[in-house]
Order: structure tokens, then C-alpha cells, then sequence
């Protein structure tokens, strides 16, 4: 049973991945990025681990694959690109090379454990409580500092996307001589810098 | 595991349902597709623009805020479920998480990334308009029946 | 732990096992088909007679079977593929839609005794098991979790039409959905303090009897929800996504045939669904006092008449609220529903924190207000800040 789920989720995560490659339409790659983020879930309701598959779903799948989605939209990307030009000289080169690193470091991973530490089961903690709670426990008493720092990511998120979103903007707005409010409200929903609205 | 089970079932339920339902009208429906039949709907008018490829920058902030405030949120969760065990304790340390995504919502709203208001008309000061000439001033100009006595002056 | 688990599945699973699940999974989804039937003819009844017209009355005694009519035209109907669609994708949103809304409910209790030593089970076959699908560790997360996938129908059917009003109308429901998860989000929270536990059986059963948690969280973060809920089901007065008079047919302007029926399926399925979380979440769930007879029929009994109540009343704001303004929904989700649910959040936290450690709980309200309050002149100065830079930028 536990091999059968786990085989059928690798062949999903590996499927999705391979798409992700494959894909000459970006909304593919994306999509296909959600069914490996999807198998990753279950490979991880399949350890027990119930929350973190939860939020597997609910953050990767639910919300940054909607971003890149609302991205390759808002860029119109739609279209396959000539694939036979590099955007970056040496860009494949490096990316062959980083890719076997990445691997090296993977297969360094699985066979010792001088990264990761020795493996243990999760049942250490389990008295009577369940995987919600253990996590819990963990994240707000033991690993307290990495839960707030994360606080400080998101904020330097938030800012970093505001800026590079409006920067532009707020030069502008200092060198503008001032002005002076005298019109009204003109009730309608169209933005003045949203061209979309303009032309439907 | 075994809890997901059913869920399990009632998913691939839906999706037999679902491809049963397009099997059905494969199978009953007419196909006689034209030109003007697959043709984008413009509402009767040959579609002559493309469909628009490139949308307000606003849609992205908001996915990106979305996704800040979308792990705060799962952070919030198992908060929630041991909040008794962690005692005054937690209440600081998640006060103190709250509160630096709080800075960060003040500083979406203050730099107006979250504003999709209609825009206001503004126009520079025109130094031979008088700022004192409103709409109120320009119509009791008009006749001179109907005028309270307190603004007989004017005339 | 006793709750927060369906012995029927708990440990190994047998062939009993395995077909009892597969009874409930059946009687789940024809219980869907019927109640998403039921409440397309409801709402165009009960919408009829608060606009004073008729409504379906052809099909059956008083037009019950006018949904099932439609359903068997829709059959008949030329399936139409767009040139300039996305074929795969196109072919693939449908399934996008409809998948989550069955599988949602599975985590739904329909019934049940609770309280009183009782666990919630019910026997069947001669085994212990809920009266409710699944019932899984992380219960309420799923909810999200599949909310969070609906979006994806919703923006894919848009983005792969090919076509403007659909791609608009899909752009702006997925910005929708996305901004007022979060609301929703936040409002589960405060059940999730109040009852202790994420699974659907485990809030059902804290709840027993009268102690509901629309009064345990005080009320706040069952409005959020509620309002929040409605915007996540793009029903009235949020639904933007197809304001005929802007977008035609918004994301599914391209659809017909069972494509299009698949969608509108979807979306009472949703209306349906969301009912039935918004009583379990806040309203006892099939909580309630059992009258005469046996205890386990007045589950169910309670459960399908609070269900009602909010079909009701999302026909009710079907028929009596206005449509939103884009700027005034998002205004609405960001700017109002997140900081009041975030603030009531802390505030219900702090009072039952004050409430265990034995602090005095005048003091921690007095200080909880004055930081809510200095949080407010915070925002109320962001708004300030926003709006000259909204008007220097206007002016440029």
C-alpha cells in the first residue's frame, strides 16, 4: 500500500517536472508545476506529515503558481519564444553545470548524512498529540528564532515588490511641481493607467 | 493515510462524472462547427483586436501580497490549535510576528499598492481662474428672483 | 486523541472497511447532484417571488424538475472549441472547477451525536464510522486547500478562451478569489482558537449543544466569513467576475454545451457547499436539541435546516444587493476585512491567554484596545499617505 501510493506520487511529481521542462507554452510549465507541487503533497500526507501537505497545496500550489500564472499573463508571454536564442550568453553551458551540482548535492544528501544530520523518525514526539500540534510545539518553542525571522522575509517581500512595482512612479512624483486638488469623483472603475479597461 | 480514502473515491468520482458528461455529448450533441461559430465572441462583430496581452502591474501586487499574507496565515494555524500550552509566552512571540506583517500591510496601504480607486481629475491651477468661482457663485449670477436678501449685495 | 479521526479507517482496512467508504462516497455525491439541482430551482423560485415573477413552473410540481430538464438539453447542444483557444487547457478548466467542489464537502459533518460521552459515530454495517465523508487530521485546510485550486478553473477557462472578455473577467476573478482568501483564512482562525483542533469533527463536537462558535469567537469573525465566502463564490453582489453589462459572460463567455453546464454546476455545487462550512464552522453543525425520537436523527434534522437558512440568504443578496465596484471590493477585502480580522484575532487570543494565566482581564482588554487603537490611527494615516499619492500620481 505504502509503496503503491508512493510510486504512483513519483510518477506524478516526475511527470510534472519533466512538463515543467518540456513545455514550450509557459501556462503549461505552470500547470504542470502544480502537479508535481500536487504529488509532492501527497508523497507528504503519505509520511504522516498532514499539515506540512496541507500547505504544500494551500502556499505553493494556491498561491506562488498563481503568481507566476497572474505573471505570464500580465507579461502576455503566451507565446511559444524561439528557443534557439540564449536570453544570457552562456546561459545553457551554466545551466548544464548547476544542474550537476545540484544533483552531486542530492546524491550527497541521500548517501550520508553529514548535511542533514542522522535520520529519525518522526515518532519521537507523537505521545497523544497529533502532527498539527507537534509542529507547534517545535516551531514556537524550539526553532522561535527561524518562526520570527520569517516575519522579517515577508516584510522584506512586501517592500521589495512595492518598489520594483512603483518605483518608477516616485521619482516621477518628486520632480512634479505641485498641484491642486480641483475636480471631483468621476464614478467610474476604470483606472487611468489601466489601457485594458480603455479599449473593451 | 487511510482517512484520505474517501477523498480519494469522491475525486475520482467527480472526474468520471465529469468525463462521462463530455462522453455523453460527444455522443448526442450536433458538431457542425463554422468559421463564425469558433470565432472569438464580440458580440456579433468580427473580432478585429487581438485579445489583450498585457494587464496593470496592481494584478501582480496583489498575487505577491497574497502569497505574505497567505503564509502568515498558515503560521496562524498551528498557533491557534497549542495557544493554551504556549500561554503568555506565545501571546509576545506572536504579538511580535503580527506586528511586523502589520508594518508591512501599513506600508502596501501608504505607498498605495492596494488602491484601485477611480482616479481623481486633476487639473493645475490655472492663474486666471479664481479658486474663490465655485458652481454656487457662477449660477446666482443668473436672475434675480428667488435670491435670499442677504445676498442682495451682490447685484 | 479520541476526535480528529474516523475509526472506521484507522488502523489496517479490510474489504468492509473499503465498502462502506465507497456507500458514503456514492451517497455524498448523488446527495451533491440532488442538492446542487435543488438549489438552482430554489433560487430561481425564491428569486422569482422577491421580484415578483413567477419562476420555473413546468417542469414537475411547482418546477422542481426544471434543473433536471436543463441538464438533459444541455446533452443536446453543440459543444464548441474556439479557434483561438488553448485546446488542452480548454478542455482541462471544467475539470478544474467542478473537482473541488465535490471533494470539499467530504469533510463535512452531516450528523452525528457529540457530547455526553458520545463520539460523533454512528454504527454502519457493524462498524463504528461518522456521518461525514472523511474526516481527516488537518479537516479544515482542505477547505482552503481546495478553494485555493478552484481559482485555477477559473483563471485557465479565461486565459485559454482566447478571447478578451473572458481573459478580463478571469483576470479580475482571480485577483477576487485570491484577495478575499485571505479574509476567509483569517475568520477560520479564530474558530480554530476556539475549538482547539483542525479537523471538521473535532469543531462540530466543541461546539455541542448551544456553544456555538458565532458566539465563542463573538460574532466578528463569522461576518467576515460570511462576507468573505460570498466573494469566494463570485455570487451577488460580488460577482464582477460576470457582470453581463462589462464582460458578457466573464471567464465562461466561451463555454457551452456540458462545458458550460459543468461550470454552472460548479458554482451552485460552491453555494452549496459553502453553506454547509459556514454551519459547521459557527453554527454547531448538525448540533442541536434532539426533540422526540432517537438522538441521531436530529442531526441531520438540524444540519439541513441551518444549511437552508444560507441558501436563503445567499438568494436573499442575490436579489437585494447591488453589484460591487472593482475598487470598492478590493477596498473592502484589503483594507477593511483583513485588518479587522487580524485585530480581532489578536484581541480574542489575548482575552483567553489573560483567561488561563490568571492576568487580570480588564487590564489585558484595556491594553489590547489601545494597541488596536493606535494600530487603527496607523492605518487611517497609511490611507492618508495613499490617496495624496494617489492624486500627485493621477495628475502626472
Amino acid at each position: 500500500m505504502e509503496y503503491a501510493v508512493f510510486a504512483v506520487a513519483a510518477i506524478i511529481v516526475l511527470a510534472g517536472a519533466f512538463g515543467v521542462v518540456v513545455s514550450r507554452n509557459p501556462v503549461h510549465a505552470a500547470l504542470s508545476l502544480v502537479a508535481t507541487l500536487f504529488g509532492v503533497a501527497v508523497l507528504f500526507v503519505a509520511q504522516e506529515a498532514h499539515f506540512l501537505a496541507a500547505v504544500q497545496v494551500i502556499v505553493y500550489a494556491g498561491a506562488i503558481v498563481v503568481l507566476f500564472l497572474f505573471v505570464i499573463m500580465l507579461l502576455g508571454v503566451d507565446r511559444a519564444d524561439d528557443l534557439d536564442t540564449e536570453p544570457l550568453i552562456g546561459q545553457r553551458p551554466a545551466a548544464v553545470l548547476a544542474g550537476l551540482a545540484l544533483g552531486g548535492a542530492l546524491v550527497a544528501v541521500v548517501v550520508t548524512s553529514t548535511v542533514t544530520g542522522a535520520p529519525r523518525s518522526g515518532a519521537e514526539d507523537s505521545a497523544g498529540a497529533d502532527n498539527v500540534t507537534q509542529i507547534g510545539r517545535l516551531l514556537f518553542t524550539e526553532h522561535l528564532f527561524a518562526f520570527e525571522a520569517t516575519s522579517v522575509l515577508l516584510v522584506i517581500a512586501v517592500v521589495g515588490a512595492v518598489v520594483l512595482a512603483r518605483r518608477r512612479r516616485i521619482e516621477e512624483i518628486d520632480r512634479e511641481e505641485p498641484v491642486t486638488d480641483l475636480g471631483r469623483d468621476d464614478g467610474s472603475a476604470g483606472d487611468a493607467d489601466e489601457p485594458v479597461e480603455e479599449h473593451a | 493515510m487511510g482517512q484520505y480514502l474517501p477523498i480519494l473515491m469522491l475525486l475520482v468520482l467527480a472526474v468520471v462524472f465529469a468525463a462521462l458528461s463530455f462522453f455523453a455529448s460527444r455522443l448526442l450533441a450536433p458538431r457542425r462547427p463554422t468559421a463564425a461559430k469558433s470565432a472569438p465572441y464580440e458580440c456579433g462583430i468580427v473580432p478585429s483586436r487581438e485579445p489583450p496581452e498585457r494587464f496593470p502591474v496592481r494584478f501582480y501586487l496583489i498575487a505577491m501580497i497574497f502569497i505574505v499574507f497567505d503564509i502568515e496565515i498558515i503560521f496562524l494555524y498551528p498557533y491557534a490549535v497549542i495557544h493554551r500550552e504556549l500561554g503568555g509566552f506565545g501571546l509576545v512571540e506572536m504579538a511580535v510576528f503580527v506586528v511586523a506583517v502589520f508594518a508591512a500591510f501599513v506600508y502596501l496601504i501608504a505607498n498605495g499598492a492596494l488602491d484601485w480607486g477611480p482616479v481623481k481629475h486633476l487639473r493645475r491651477v490655472d492663474p486666471r481662474v479664481s479658486t474663490s468661482r465655485t458652481a454656487a457663485t457662477t449660477v446666482r449670477r443668473v436672475g434675480l428672483e428667488g435670491r435670499e436678501p442677504e445676498t442682495g449685495e451682490a447685484a | 486523541m479520541i476526535l480528529g479521526a474516523d475509526p472506521l479507517l484507522t488502523g489496517p482496512i479490510d474489504l468492509t472497511a473499503v465498502a462502506i467508504v465507497a456507500f458514503k462516497t456514492l451517497l455524498v455525491f448523488v446527495f451533491l447532484l440532488v442538492a446542487t439541482m435543488l438549489m438552482i430551482w430554489f433560487e430561481r423560485k425564491v428569486h422569482g417571488d422577491m421580484t415578483n415573477r413567477i419562476g420555473p413552473n413546468q417542469a414537475g410540481p411547482f418546477g422542481v424538475l426544471q434543473s433536471v430538464a436543463d441538464g438533459i438539453k444541455v446533452f443536446f447542444k453543440e459543444d464548441l472549441i474556439p479557434d483561438r483557444s488553448d485546446r488542452f487547457v480548454f478542455k482541462l478548466a471544467p475539470y478544474l472547477s467542478v473537482v473541488p467542489a465535490f471533494v470539499t464537502f467530504a469533510v463535512v459533518p452531516i450528523g452525528g451525536v457529540f457530547g455526553d460521552g458520545e463520539r460523533g459515530v454512528v454504527s454502519m454495517f457493524g462498524r463504528d464510522t461518522r456521518l461525514q465523508l472523511a474526516d481527516p487530521p488537518i479537516g479544515i485546510l482542505l477547505v482552503l486547500a481546495m478553494s485555493s485550486i478552484a481559482v485555477y478553473g477559473v483563471m485557465l477557462a479565461g486565459w485559454s478562451s482566447g478571447s478578451k472578455y473572458p481573459l478580463l473577467g478571469s483576470v479580475r476573478a482571480s485577483a477576487q478569489m485570491v484577495s478575499y482568501e485571505a479574509a476567509l483564512g483569517l475568520s477560520v482562525v479564530a474558530v480554530v482558537l476556539v475549538s482547539g483542533t483542525l479537523t471538521t469533527s473535532g469543531i462540530v463536537a466543541s461546539q455541542h449543544v448551544w456553544n456555538w462558535n458565532i458566539w465563542a469567537t463573538g460574532a466578528v469573525p463569522f461576518i467576515i466569513f460570511v462576507i468573505a465566502a460570498t466573494a469566494e463564490l463570485n455570487r451577488p453582489p460580488f460577482d464582477l467576475v460576470e457582470a453581463e453589462q462589462e464582460l458578457v459572460g466573464g471567464f465562461h463567455t466561451e463555454y457551452s454545451s456540458v462545458r458550460f453546464a459543468l461550470f454552472y454546476l460548479a458554482e451552485f455545487m460552491n453555494t452549496v457547499t459553502m453553506s454547509a462550512i459556514i454551519v459547521t464552522l459557527f453554527l454547531g453543525g448538525p448540533n442541536g436539541p434532539a426533540l422526540i425520537g432517537p438522538d441521531w436523527v436530529w442531526g441531520p434534522i438540524w444540519f439541513f435546516a441551518k444549511l437552508l437558512v444560507f441558501l436563503f440568504m445567499f438568494v436573499w443578496f442575490r436579489a437585494t444587493l447591488p453589484r460591487f465596484r472593482y475598487d470598492q471590493l478590493m477596498d473592502l477585502g484589503w483594507k477593511a476585512l483583513i485588518p479587522l480580522a487580524l485585530g480581532w484575532l489578536l484581541l480574542l487570543v489575548a482575552v483567553r491567554v489573560a483567561d488561563d494565566e490568571d492576568w487580570n482581564v480588564f487590564v489585558v482588554m484595556a491594553a489590547a484596545l489601545a494597541v488596536m487603537a493606535a494600530a487603527y490611527g496607523l492605518l487611517v494615516l497609511a490611507f492618508r499617505a495613499a490617496r495624496r499619492v494617489h492624486e500627485v500620481e493621477a495628475a502626472i
